[in-house]
């Protein structure tokens, strides 16, 4: 037996010294929940992304990258898992591009984050005016923002410490406070119209439900598992994602807030990320992950 | 005598001997008449009874534990029963057997303040003479062994303890045996203190304006244990603990105060209780306003209905004066969300600071108070990176805003890296912009290829536990 074994090691590893260099080497990011697919690193031009912070998508196979550092929009079509286009939308009412929606009509909706205001971006590309939010008590300075499937839009404002959430037409139909947190970085919503907002610093989700007038903590901290939250995505398929800024992963959670894995890691090959931003899920298993620092867009399938 | 003859000997003589002489748990085999809970029981053998009613009592002896009473004065004259019992010591021969081989003792036994056990000669109240699991022959876990006899030493959910009490760091402070110092302490005074909380005692020694009870003793404010009612172990919380010795509403101090009613205020957020050099022993950095006594600025007048309240909220009151700047900070590409949040008093004190730019506290702390994960990585990295060690975290982020990412003080990384690394900046692997990176098409070499700022689990803050798994990501033919 242990004669048959050790022929069997010798044989592997005589094959494995006849490979090419790499041939062996651990494939990159095969975890079980994001398998890698593909990377987008330019636009149709080959001009490369810089510095990207938003990317959406949406289940007819549209995908739009806020190409951050380089103050535009790229569009693309994503079909069976082939890439096309990379049109470039550039405008002046839009330098600083970080988060990115798409609606059912085919609008764009971008945040500048040094305007503080979001951009309605038309299916051509041209400018479409900016989301003037009516009825706020108060000036709306969105930080960050997220559309549902009938087009109401979810728009945190820390500086009022609120979520508002806007009918298509801009209307305020509700002004929910937020809880008393340090960092409320990002909102979410699923399907059920429950919506999610999360706290980079305590590392805590909060939700509210359709009719709730205030946000309830789903967990405790989660600080042991997530570093530094930096984005919130919900999957409606009764999962919550948290991509971790500063843990350069992905952490899954149920929507009780129970931790349910960590994907990805830190690196700079494909596969990895560093320094990872906004996340965008379609309804085929798609996930586009905006990856910051490595000046990249990267898809990968979710096994759900 | 057979080897079975001395077996069944030593059986009977075991058998025979006392339950404390054999039991000898691992964790708790302190002789059993120091056990709280039949100090009493076993006091009630003693040849030389202890003071007290203890053994009179024993229920209560069993409620009120271990009180050193238990084994004192009583025994400083010969052998109790206990150690007897326990260790079956010839009579006469407690302590003065130890001693016969740590002769060293004598010495320390003059000394002016001696551990009540080792005055009583009572050695074995500590240590097993035999064996012992934990070390200096200890009979038990050093903080067991202590709080036998010291059981209430922190009050009951204390809303303060020091930490080397809550870490059974008592030989921290106290010599267990004797010292030249009133408690056992191993040093004296403010100087003991000192020797951890330098930060404060060297300021304080030097201040050129004193706080009295800093020069008497910092027990005057502080209970070295832990404290029922205040925080940082004050007898009482402020302003409490201040208004005991100074009369805010006296003249003086009233029109010192502009006339406002600050009896209820938070007298810290002005006054460095351990002293200062700045008058009245303000902090060195003192908000202008405050300075100049001009608290009407951003307060309501004193003699209105809310004086303390501010005159408006938040970040609107800042703005009052800090406009410009404040325009400045929110016309950059990334705010920093306290400051999107006005949010100032986040990280600054509105009247006066030890830090400068009147930071509530150092770097390490006021930022780690919402980037614990960063700091935290640092203090686990085996490699330190100096300026997050130092607090100095705006040698890198502006702490407003930023038009680079992460609100770097400079978006060029090597120029940023460069500023404390001049020399790696053209004397290492090769970096810039003409440099490509394999990995990754759209990077170009720089510092954060391989390192990471804030640290790593690995050596020199590069993310892979060993350096050859880190080049190999480039230089694959070398990959093993």
């Amino acid at each position: 037996m242990s004669v048959r074994a050790l022929s069997t090691t010798a044989l592997f590893l005589a094959l494995a010294a006849s490979l090419p260099s790499g041939a062996l080497a651990v494939p990159p990011a095969t975890p079980t929940g994001m398998r890698y697919q593909r990377t987008i690193y330019a636009d149709s031009a080959d001009v490369a992304l810089k510095s990207p912070e938003g990317v959406a998508c949406d289940d007819r196979g549209a995908v739009v990258i806020a190409d951050t550092g380089n103050a535009r929009l790229l569009t693309y079509r994503w079909k069976d898992g082939a890439l096309e286009g990379g049109t470039q939308v550039k405008l002046a009412q839009l330098s600083y591009p970080v988060r990115v929606q798409i609606d059912s009509k085919g609008f764009v909706f971008a945040l500048d984050r040094r305007a503080r205001r979001i951009v309605k971006v038309d299916a051509k590309g041209e400018f479409a005016g900016f989301v003037e939010p009516q009825g706020a008590s108060s000036p709306v300075t969105p930080s960050a923002f997220k559309l549902d499937a009938s087009d109401n839009m979810y728009v945190l404002d820390v500086a009022a410490k609120r979520v508002l959430v806007l009918a298509p037409d801009a209307r305020v139909t509700r002004e929910i406070p937020l809880p008393k947190a340090s960092g409320i970085i990002d909102v979410a919503v699923d399907s059920g119209g429950r919506i999610y907002i999360v706290d980079a610093v305590s590392a805590v989700v909060f939700s509210a439900d359709k009719a709730a007038t205030s946000f309830e903590p789903l967990s405790k901290s989660l600080k042991e598992q997530i570093s530094f939250p930096g984005y919130l995505a919900a999957d409606n398929r009764g999962r919550l994602y948290v991509v971790d800024q500063n843990g350069n992963a992905v952490v899954k959670l149920g929507v009780d807030g129970t931790f349910q894995g960590r994907e990805l890691g830190i690196g700079w090959n494909d596969g990895f990320v560093y320094y990872p931003a906004q996340l965008c899920l379609n309804a085929g298993g798609d996930a586009f992950l905006a990856d910051r620092n490595n000046n990249r867009v990267q898809v990968f399938a979710v096994s759900r | 005598m057979s080897s079975r003859a001395l077996f069944l000997a030593l059986v009977t003589v075991t058998l025979a001997a006392p339950r404390g002489a054999v039991a000898a748990e691992p964790t708790e085999n302190l002789p059993r008449k120091a056990k709280p809970a039949d100090a009493a029981a076993k006091s009630a053998d003693a040849t030389a009874k202890p003071k007290g009613a203890a053994a009179a009592k024993p229920g209560a002896a069993a409620a009120k534990p271990a009180k050193p009473a238990t084994r004192t004065p009583a025994s400083m004259t010969g052998t109790t029963s206990a150690q007897i019992s326990a260790f079956k010591l010839k009579p006469g021969a407690n302590g003065a057997l130890c001693l016969e081989c740590h002769g060293n003792f004598t010495e320390r036994l003059a000394k002016p303040s001696v551990h009540t056990p080792v005055k009583a000669r009572d050695c074995v109240a500590c240590h097993n003479p035999h064996a012992s699991g934990h070390g200096k022959l200890l009979a038990a876990e050093p903080s067991n062994v202590c709080a036998t006899c010291h059981p209430d030493i922190v009050p009951k959910n204390p809303k303060s303890a020091h930490k080397p009490v809550a870490e059974s760091r008592c030989v921290d402070c106290h010599d267990p045996h004797a010292s030249g110092f009133k408690f056992n302490l191993v040093k004296g005074g403010n100087e003991l203190c000192g020797s951890c909380h330098p930060a404060i005692a060297e300021p304080a020694a030097a201040a050129k304006h004193k706080h009295k009870p800093v020069e008497q003793g910092c027990v005057v404010c502080h209970q070295p244990h832990g404290s029922a009612t205040g925080s940082a172990l004050l007898k009482a919380d402020v302003p409490g603990l201040c208004v005991g010795c100074h009369n805010v509403e006296s003249p003086v101090l009233s029109k010192k105060h502009m006339g406002y009613p600050v009896k209820t205020a938070r007298c810290t957020t002005c006054h460095d209780p351990h002293g200062s050099n700045a008058p009245s022993m303000l902090y060195t950095n003192v908000h202008p306003p405050v300075a100049k006594a001009m608290c009407s600025m951003c307060h309501e007048p004193a003699n209105s209905a809310t004086p303390l309240k501010t005159r408006q909220q938040g970040a609107a009151l800042c703005r009052q004066c800090h406009a410009p700047r404040m325009a400045q900070m929110l016309d950059k590409n990334r705010v920093h969300q306290p400051v999107a949040e006005g949010q100032c008093l986040a990280c600054h004190g509105p009247h006066a600071s030890k830090e400068k730019g009147l930071l509530r506290a150092n770097m390490v702390v006021a930022c780690g108070a919402c980037h614990a994960d960063t700091i935290r990585r640092q203090d686990l990295s085996p490699t330190k990176h100096k300026p997050i060690k130092q607090g100095e975290c705006t040698s890198c982020h502006d702490p407003h805003s930023s038009n680079a990412a992460l609100n770097f003080v400079n978006g060029d990384m090597i120029e940023l890296c460069g500023k404390c690394h001049d020399w790696q900046k053209h004397s290492t692997h090769p970096i810039g912009e003409a440099k490509k990176d394999p990995r990754n098409r759209n990077l170009t070499l720089a510092c954060s290829s391989c390192h990471r700022a804030h640290g790593t689990d690995s050596k020199h803050l590069i993310p892979y536990p060993k350096t050859t798994a880190l080049c190999t990501k480039c230089h694959e033919q070398y990959r093993r």
